[in-house]
């Protein structure tokens, strides 16, 4: 699947629920190497495009293609290239952190997996609680955790919905630095966010999303989110 | 996926003390003796009832031209069995990954039949199981002539058909959206010759045929349980998880709730939009058009209410003829159900209480509000039974009156289902045979239908007496109205 050109294009794309759209048409390219940030007010509608070029959701009309085939969320070869972390708060409950690490670093046939998973405990600050089941951690510390999963796995394309939630400032800027070392080594990156500080640090370029999206610069993006 | 089932079996064994263990098994087999003891004994009783035609010598409509052969309302219903078996099973999944399979499994690069293959069948052989049981004394009291072993053998023949319909289900997952109906309806009409096999039992054949034929579905689906598209395995997951907590907490409210919520329904419906936007006098009357298009937008069921009228009609043209108190306790208990069925709104609405608080109205107005469509329904679904009942010589004309009234009246018991409280968890539970159950459980449970009952004693009565007289009339209207007010006015 890999190959040259744009990782993830997305010509036209409509998004919405039901017939309604939520946003204008989207019409977006990401190379390898590039972090696209995604801004808006609340209800513009950045999830609901991060979900459908994610192919969480059907789009309305136009198309997402990654790696210039079209989003299929069910197809092998689209699930070992694409990773995405929303907020969703679900862990099996008898599994440990490190054990849920594990088990992602294995279904992707990491090489050295349990080396792999300390380097990600380590890094989300998680080493201390990497014994303990997701339920007695802190919401913060379940979010670190959702994150270590999608960073610990091969992906050419890794789409964060918001990573900055419920991350204290240390650990965000830390998260930065990661997104931006994950697009140094050849991935794209779609980062939804509300915090300019990470989107100034991380994107190459801004989608701002509304009634109509238009395509700025990272700090035109920064200036939109504070309102300026 | 091995090394997660692994995990959680460890960490399981780990928590759970062998005491523990034991104490739950033996409170398990006590329960399920108790309950086998008293659906056993309440069965035989009742066909020695239907068999002997003790209470009652006559139908509730007598002299009738009209007749229905037992054997075919029997057939009929074991194929509403199936039909509503296999609808059930398509809103559960049947092919289903749980909240955190969907979230930890479903992205790996990996097959995923593995994946939801043993659940599934699991599943599957499960709901075979306990429709066979389920069936068993269906057959004894609708069979009175039969053997055991002939019974026992329309049970397996039946439980292989539901393992059939449960299996349909998971193949309509693999098809796409826009095939579905049509494969629904296929699937539908292929269980119908199906539901005649449990009552061939003097045959050899049937039990054979249909097991062959289950096994050959479930072959088929497991072969391609991992095509089900992620998207339906993650709906399916939500759905038997809300399903199965509505189930362990008892929860009626929250059970109607989890199944409201059918497979492929994307669309909104924008049904009155126009209605809803033209002006109002006064909040009441923004109240009442609000609750009339809420009502009509989440799609009230038609199959059910539909299906209990059938079967309402259908009990008291058989012949022979059931008792008539037997009658009258299936129209009961088809009203009960219908009853509750047209409570979506109020059972969403309950909860967000903050939104009728919203509203520049008492309380007990946004309360008679939320009655308005019930009660227009059931009004209609009464009217139409007691009209039947009527036109087949039952009561008398006043009859409808009486069923239009107890209809109004009914969805009292509507509201006060729907919108009861949860169960107080914290107060110490009850030791029962059937184990520790929850101080207010029971009340909980029975709360709604205890009022629906009440409000259909007389137009009951007026079946059961052959005579719907002006007096009954009055009372059920009095009844009815004094439940509507007493349900607005009083319930919390």
């Amino acid at each position: 699947m890999a190959g040259v050109g744009a990782v993830l294009e997305a010509r036209e794309l409509l998004v919405g629920y039901g017939d309604t759209p939520v946003c204008g048409e989207v019409t977006v390219a990401v190379e390898p190497g590039e972090v696209l940030a995604v801004v808006g007010v609340n209800g513009a509608g950045k999830s609901t495009v991060v979900r459908t070029l994610a192919g969480r959701q059907l789009p309305l009309a136009g198309d997402a293609l990654v790696h210039g085939l079209p989003v299929m969320p069910d197809a092998v070869l689209f699930r070992r290239q694409v990773a995405a972390v929303f907020d969703e708060d679900v862990f099996f409950p008898s599994l440990t952190v490190r054990e849920h690490l594990l088990l992602v670093a294995r279904g992707h046939s990491v090489a050295s997996p349990d080396k792999a998973v300390a380097a990600e405990l380590k890094f989300f600050g998680l080493l201390g609680r990497a014994d303990a089941v997701p339920d007695s951690l802190s919401s913060g510390q379940r979010r670190r955790l959702l994150l270590a999963a999608g960073f610990i796995r091969p992906s050419s394309l890794l789409i964060l919905d918001e990573p900055e939630q419920r991350l204290d400032p240390v650990m965000r800027d830390a998260l930065g630095r990661r997104i931006r070392g994950h697009a140094g080594a050849g991935a794209a990156v779609v980062l939804v966010t509300h915090d300019p500080r990470l989107l100034v640090q991380t994107a190459t370029q801004c989608l701002v999303v509304g009634d109509f999206v238009e395509l700025v610069d990272p700090m035109q993006g920064a200036s939109a989110i504070a309102g300026s | 996926m091995a090394f997660t089932r692994g995990t959680a079996r460890r960490y399981n064994r780990t928590r759970s003390a062998l005491r523990d263990v034991l104490l739950d098994v033996y409170s398990t087999v006590l329960a399920l003796g108790c309950v086998a003891a008293i659906a056993v004994s309440f069965v035989l009783a009742l066909r020695d009832q239907i068999a002997g035609r003790g209470v009652v010598e006559r139908s509730l409509v007598d002299g009738r031209w009209q007749v229905l052969p037992a054997e075919v309302l029997w057939v009929l219903l074991t194929y509403a069995g199936l039909a509503s078996l296999a609808v059930l099973a398509r809103r559960l999944g049947p092919v289903t990954a749980s909240p955190a399979e969907a979230v930890w499994w479903l992205p790996l690069p990996l097959d995923r039949r593995p994946l939801v293959l043993p659940a599934f069948l699991r599943r599957t052989l499960a709901a075979g199981l306990a429709a066979a049981v389920a069936y068993l004394p269906f057959s004894v009291l609708t069979a009175l002539d039969r053997q055991a072993a002939g019974h026992l053998l329309a049970a397996a023949t039946f439980g292989a058909m539901a393992v059939i319909a449960v299996a349909g289900a998971a193949a309509l997952q693999l098809t796409l959206q826009r095939q579905e109906p049509r494969r629904r309806a296929l699937l539908l009409a292929g269980l119908l010759p199906g539901a005649v096999l449990p009552f061939l039992v003097q045959a050899v054949w049937p039990l054979p045929a249909a097991l062959a034929a289950a096994a050959w579905m479930l072959a088929c689906v497991a072969a391609r349980a991992g095509s089900v598209p992620g998207a339906d395995l993650m709906r399916g997951g939500a759905v038997s998880g809300h399903v199965h907590a509505s189930v362990f907490f008892l929860e009626a409210n929250e059970l109607h709730r989890a199944l409201a919520v059918e497979p492929g329904a994307s669309r909104q419906r924008r049904w009155g939009a126009g209605l809803h936007a033209r002006p109002v006098r006064g909040a009441f009357h923004a109240l009442v058009r609000a609750d009339v298009v809420a009502f009509f937008r989440l799609r009230p069921p038609l199959a059910g209410p539909l299906l209990s009228l059938a079967t309402c009609v259908g009990v008291v043209l058989i012949h022979p003829a059931l008792p008539a108190l037997l009658q009258i306790a299936v129209m009961v208990i088809a009203g009960c159900a219908t009853a509750a069925g047209t409570g979506r709104v109020i059972r969403r609405t309950a909860l967000i209480p903050e939104l009728d608080a919203l509203v520049p109205l008492a309380p007990w107005l946004v309360r008679l509000s939320r009655l308005v469509m019930p009660a227009l329904a059931l009004a209609f679904w009464m009217g139409g039974l007691t009209g039947i009942l009527a036109a087949l010589g039952a009561a008398g004309p006043l009859l409808v009156a009486l069923g239009v009234a107890a209809g109004a009246g009914m969805a009292a018991g509507t509201l006060r289902a729907a919108a009861r409280p949860a169960t107080d968890w914290s107060r110490p539970p009850v030791e029962t045979p059937f184990g520790p159950v929850p101080r207010d459980q029971l009340s909980t449970l029975l709360r709604g239908t205890d009022l629906t009952v009440l409000v259909m004693v007389p137009v009951m009565l007026a079946l059961f007496l052959d005579a719907a007289s002006p007096m009954l009339v009055l009372a059920q209207l009095a009844l009815s109205a004094g439940a509507i007010a007493f349900q607005a006015r009083f319930a919390k």
